[in-house]
């Protein structure tokens, strides 16, 4: 049996939107204090801490993940994509989805946001267009403004609009 | 107010009336807003508080050494530090008066009271500090007290040691007309009616940043009031107010609860005046459940008198509502108030005799909640209808139909004063049930076959006060609001009010009014918001006051404007200032075919080229008003009534559920809004409204609900997990239809939408299930219509009827 030494700090390596991050943190740093705090980006909200509302869903290694129940040092030599990157770089378009919610009212005082956005980029829409599975999906992200409904609108049309593009990629 | 502006745009309006698009979400989409947790400032510190971990006790003592001596720990704070600092003030002379410290002195009185504050170097300190200032607080318990009725029983253990027991106060009118209601009816019933603890619950948790900076406090504070959180702070740090300047950046929804001011809105900027350092404050989601405030505990005992056609002659409801330990500012009484003034609803129903207390417990102070009282009202009113159409075998829906006001029956005064302006309550009812008929069929016909589950359907009609006065809620500040319009030399026109927005889209709305006022474009229009030092003074968002509030000030300086701006055109166009038209963004001399003079010139003329105004005209285009509904009332009139709102929205809400007699669990199938909040702004805004609020109204009626311990006033809640936030699945697919009434006596006829959603479903979600379940005898009175309390309320039938056939499976 291998004993762990208890450590309090660690290096971590992260990219972050592409951007390669390295840092010394304390090993208890939560992954959504470091996205927010360390490399900056405060994109990424708080609403629970518990693992419950979504507000600080990520993207790790491509997978959605919620910040506030991993630990920065868990996401060494990972990738990471923040709602910072889904607009297209270097212009004031915004990404059909984003522009979807836009177009939707499906954002109120816009905290949450960010947390659905990352649950959506994250899946395969192929798999989750049916009306009771984008529920489903959807229903990990809690928003306390819209009641959801012009949500659901939003990513009903970003998702046929996707349909009907043949496939264009939505990132 | 008569505005000639008023006129000109509800006849060539170009955006008010349309769904302009949201000027508020680039930032949060894009991850580039700027909320109170996103501030960082150099050298800044964190705070975390240490709170009671007793309902009621005396603190004995509160050893710090240990976490003074923590690494990164810079201070701890404790009430004996803050001794410069004033008392919350008591403002309402009717109430009991709590004399609230910012921090615990030596008695806590619910668990999550704020009694020490930690500041480090980084959160995670600061946290570990609070745990060893916890580990080294000691207390005496005290007897508890954990609801109304252990709160108001004789000898019961005493909150205030300064007050005769735990009433904060006790208004009971007497009608003798009510009397004669109960000596003439066939039959009378007695009931009591219960509604739930629950809160706002903001996603964003609330937050505190200060720094001082040559004599300037700035706090950025997610409060919905900044103005007042300026006037409060100055107050009790004994400051001049323009020394102390509240910014709230963007805000993460706010529901009511960020109305209040709280201690930690007095206490950070202390600290940071004290350390010279800036600090922040980020309340986590567990302090949240027990540090903001909650909301709708209400009790009900009425008496209803009634004859046997289903004629309603006369009630009498005792209002009870639990304030838990009262420790808040504004004081959280006002609520159970508005429940009585609005619980006969759109129904002409004089015979009400509302009596009103409130009372302390060892629980979290009760404060504001979208809705404000008005659900807990609809609830007791739909409830008694319901029960007596039973009683008296009378249709439900032409019960309701006998009693809702009628076209031409407004402005109609209530049994409280509140004068109903205008609106469409039978209307709205009528459209509702139309649509509600097909989709009922639909229902019972797809669950025909299921001998497990029986379809019911529930209604509301309701009255929502928009813009109500603030004096009576905070004793202190009244119901106005003021803005400032400024066109700028290069024609830009920036918008400058002291309302708030968490949400609503009040930036995109303000721009709109601008817009159709000054005859430019949204995009031609800077509004500003949220900021003291950058806005007049406002009293925030709540009480669905926003529409009405922007609309009456900036139409009011935009007029002024106007005239200024009229005069300078008509000097530079050598005119008569009558001959002057404002046409496609630009003065010209009507009937004329000379050169237009653009706002740029305008502008221009009024801050730079001086030269070309008008002989002796004072430079400068830059005009406000402050706008005041001037029939809104502040003080109880002679009989004690009191028209407390500028205007009455209503509408009606209906749902079909399905009930599974075996399980209990309840779904929506259909959930029907016809609203009239007059002249609509922006639709899809107001919609939105409406979506937001009838998910809060489900959340009530179905899930929420903050449970205590009843032996130690102790909570039973300390996350999402067993206080149950609505998610996607849960919230139905809402239909909704719209009538527009338009507010006689406001700019352009506007009302307000923000609350009106939330009134409905608790009333509705119990009606309809009671009417599934009606060949039970279940007859639900209070939420959340969980499966564990349909099951309950089928076993309570069946042991009533002795067991006998047709008993529930």
């Amino acid at each position: 049996m291998t004993i762990i030494e208890p450590i309090s700090e660690a290096n971590v390596e992260v990219t972050v939107n592409g951007r390669p991050h390295r840092h010394r943190v304390p090993a208890r740093l939560l992954l959504s204090d470091y996205i927010r705090d360390t490399v900056g980006l405060t994109g990424t909200h708080l609403g629970c801490e518990h693992g419950y509302c979504g507000a600080c869903t990520v993207m790790v290694n491509g997978d959605a993940v919620r910040s506030c129940l991993m630990l920065a040092v868990q996401a060494d030599g990972a990738e990471v994509r923040t709602v910072e990157d889904l607009a297209p770089a270097g212009s004031d378009a915004l990404s059909p989805m984003q522009q979807a919610f836009h177009d939707n009212h499906a954002l109120q005082c816009g905290f949450c946001t960010a947390g659905f956005l990352m649950t959506l980029e994250s899946v395969d829409p192929a798999e989750w267009r049916d009306p009771e599975r984008l529920v489903e999906l959807l229903s990990g992200n809690l928003c306390r403004c819209t009641g959801y409904q012009n949500i659901v609108a939003a990513v009903t049309e970003a998702w046929n609009a996707y349909d009907g593009s043949g496939g264009s990629d939505d990132g | 107010m008569s505005l000639d502006i008023d006129s000109h745009i509800r006849h060539s309006s170009r955006y008010v009336g349309r769904s302009v698009p949201r000027r508020e979400d680039r930032g949060p989409l894009t991850g580039r807003g700027r909320y109170v947790a996103d501030i960082k400032l150099p050298g800044m510190l964190e705070v975390v508080f240490a709170r009671s971990t007793e309902a009621h006790a005396r603190i004995t003592g509160i050893d710090t050494s240990e976490a003074e001596a923590l690494e990164g720990v810079v201070a701890v704070f404790c009430a004996a530090d803050l001794s410069d600092v004033n008392t919350f003030p008591d403002y309402i002379p009717y109430i009991g008066a709590v004399r609230q410290r910012p921090l615990a002195e030596d008695r806590v009185r619910y668990v999550g009271a704020p009694y020490a504050a930690v500041v480090a170097v980084d959160r995670y300190i600061a946290e570990d500090g609070a745990s060893l200032v916890a580990a080294g607080t000691t207390y005496e318990p005290l007897p508890t007290v954990a609801d109304l009725d252990q709160a108001l029983a004789s000898g019961a253990p005493k909150l205030y040691d300064h007050w005769e027991s735990n009433c904060s106060f006790d208004v009971a009118p007497h009608k003798p007309e009510v009397d004669r209601a109960f000596e003439e009816a066939d039959h009378v019933f007695t009931e009591t009616y219960v509604s739930q603890r629950q809160t706002g619950l903001p996603m964003e948790t609330r937050g505190v940043v200060a720094d001082m900076v040559d004599g300037t406090l700035t706090v950025w504070s997610s409060t919905q009031s900044p103005h007042m959180v300026r006037t409060t702070v100055a107050l009790m740090l004994g400051m001049p107010e323009p020394q102390v300047r509240v910014i709230h950046p963007a805000i993460g929804g706010g529901f009511g609860t960020k109305t209040h001011i709280y201690p930690e809105d007095v206490v950070v900027p202390w600290i940071a005046r004290r350390l010279a350092t800036p600090a922040r404050w980020i309340e986590d989601r567990m302090e949240n459940l027990v540090a903001s405030v909650h909301a709708r505990e209400q009790r009900h005992d009425v008496e209803v008198a009634y004859d046997a056609d289903g004629t309603i002659r006369g009630v009498r409801c005792a209002s009870m509502l639990d304030m838990g330990s009262g420790e808040i500012f504004m004081p959280g009484t006002a609520p159970v108030f508005v429940t009585n003034a609005c619980i006969t609803g759109g129904y002409d129903f004089p015979n009400m005799e509302a009596r009103t207390i409130g009372a302390v417990t060892n629980k979290t102070p009760a404060g504001a909640y979208r809705g404000f009282g008005i659900p807990e009202g609809a609830f007791v009113m739909e409830r008694i209808i319901d029960r007596v159409a039973r009683l008296t075998g009378t249709d439900r829906a032409d019960l309701r139909r006998r009693m809702l006001l009628r076209p031409g029956q407004t402005p109609y005064v209530m049994h409280g004063g509140g004068r109903l302006d205008s609106g469409s309550h039978t209307e709205s009812f009528e459209r509702a049930l139309e649509m509600s008929a097909p989709r009922l069929e639909q229902v019972r016909k797809r669950h025909a076959g299921d001998p497990d589950v029986r379809v019911g359907v529930g209604y509301a009609n309701y009255v929502e006060p928009t813009s109500p006065s603030y004096h009576l809620t905070t004793g202190h500040w009244g119901g106005g609001d003021a803005a400032t319009v400024r066109v700028d030399p290069d024609g830009s026109v920036r918008v400058a009010a002291g309302l708030s927005a968490f949400g609503q889209g009040a930036e995109t709305t303000a721009a709109q009014l601008a817009a159709d006022a000054l005859g430019v474009s949204p995009q031609d229009v800077t509004v500003v918001l949220g900021d003291t030092e950058r806005t007049p003074y406002g009293l925030g968002s709540w009480g669905s006051r926003g529409a009405m509030m922007l609309t009456g000030s900036v139409l009011l300086a935009s007029e002024r404007l106007l005239d200024k701006a009229r005069a300078i055109a008509a000097h530079m166009l050598e005119a008569a200032e009558a001959d002057v038209v404002l046409e496609d963004g630009a003065f010209h001399v009507a009937g004329s075919s000379r050169p237009s003079v653009s706002w740029a010139e305008v502008g221009t003329a009024a801050w730079v080229r001086v030269v070309d105004l008008p002989d002796g005209m004072e430079a400068g285009l830059e005009t406000s008003g402050f706008y005041h509904p001037e029939n809104l009332q502040h003080q109880l009139d002679d009989t004690g009534k009191i028209n407390a709102a500028a205007s009455w929205s209503n509408g009606t809400h209906i749902g079909i559920v399905s009930v599974r007699i075996s399980t209990g669990e309840v779904t929506i199938e259909d959930y029907i809004v016809v609203h009239d909040c007059g002249t609509v702004i922006n639709p899809a805004l107001v919609e939105g409204q409406v979506h937001g609020g009838v998910a809060q109204g489900i959340a009530g009626a179905m899930y929420e609900h903050f449970q205590y311990d009843p032996d130690t006033a102790y909570p039973r809640f300390a996350s999402f997990m067993d206080y149950l936030v609505p998610t996607c699945a849960e919230v139905p697919h809402m239909e909704v239809d719209h009538f527009e009434s338009p507010a006689p006596e406001q700019p352009l006829g506007v009302k307000g939408c923000g609350e009106g959603g939330t009134v409905g479903p608790p009333a509705v979600v119990a009606g309809a299930v009671s009417d599934a379940l009606s060949e039970w005898g279940v007859d639900l009175t209070e939420c959340p219509v969980t499966p564990v309390a349909v099951r309950a309320a089928l076993r309570a039938a069946e042991a009533n009827r002795g067991g006998g056939s047709g008993a529930p499976p």
